[in-house]
């Protein structure tokens, strides 16, 4: 299982229901393929930066997940071909999430270092690197 | 050039180039994430492009990553590719 974020664009001319429909269409793929969901925000209504199929502005949703390929694979099918998702992306989070982890070890062993002897090193640093 | 660092002959204009230090060393901000467009968008001037490094004094690693951000954040539309 991989930790996954799926952010999509919907038709911002599309209803509220029928983008709750889409989401639970996506939730039931993740779901069914033995995925789980961490969290379904909708971003709501955002100016595009640019224009995408003569659209000015798009409805965000992001998802995430804990997923595997297949199921990636598949919501990835399920986006390309409904009509209202304009565009989409993927992006996988364990590994900057685990990279994010060995930097606050790293940094508390080093508060903790700092801690046990006072006066080994410059002190002036102590307290941001305490958090 | 080092030579901007000597000393200039009296009467010449005379300033000094503050050292640069990367923002994201300095603020200890570990996730560049490319929801962050406030963020990101401090770093891509008015043509849209990437600032560079030697401008905007950002470490190679922090650039890196900054670069993987703004190029997934354009993927979705939250950055322009170029300025129309």
């Amino acid at each position: 299982m991989r930790n996954y974020e799926i952010m999509f664009i919907v038709n911002p001319n599309t209803p509220e229901e029928e983008i709750d429909k889409i989401n639970g269409q996506i939730e039931a793929v993740i779901t069914s393929g033995g995925g789980t969901i961490d969290k379904i925000e909708k971003m709501g209504k955002r100016r595009l930066a640019y224009e995408v199929d003569k659209h000015r502005e798009g409805y965000y949703v992001l998802f995430v997940i804990a997923a595997n390929g297949d199921i990636i694979k598949e919501c990835e099918r399920r986006l390309r071909v409904m009509d209202a998702i304009i565009k989409y992306i993927t992006v996988r989070t364990d590994e900057e999430g685990r990279r994010l982890e060995k930097i606050r070890n790293y940094r508390q062993k080093r508060a903790a270092r700092r801690g046990s002897n006072p006066g080994a090193g410059p002190s002036q640093f102590s307290d941001e690197a305490m958090q | 050039m080092k030579s901007v660092k000597e000393k200039r002959p009296a009467g010449q204009k005379q300033y000094y180039r503050r050292k640069k230090v990367c923002k994201f060393c300095v603020e200890r901000i570990d996730v560049i994430n490319y929801k962050d467009v406030k963020l990101l968008s401090q770093f891509v001037p008015e043509r849209a492009k990437i600032m560079p490094r030697r401008i905007s004094g950002v470490c190679s690693r922090h650039q890196r990553l900054l670069n993987d951000a703004i190029k997934k954040a354009r993927n979705i539309a939250l950055l322009p590719f170029a300025t129309e």
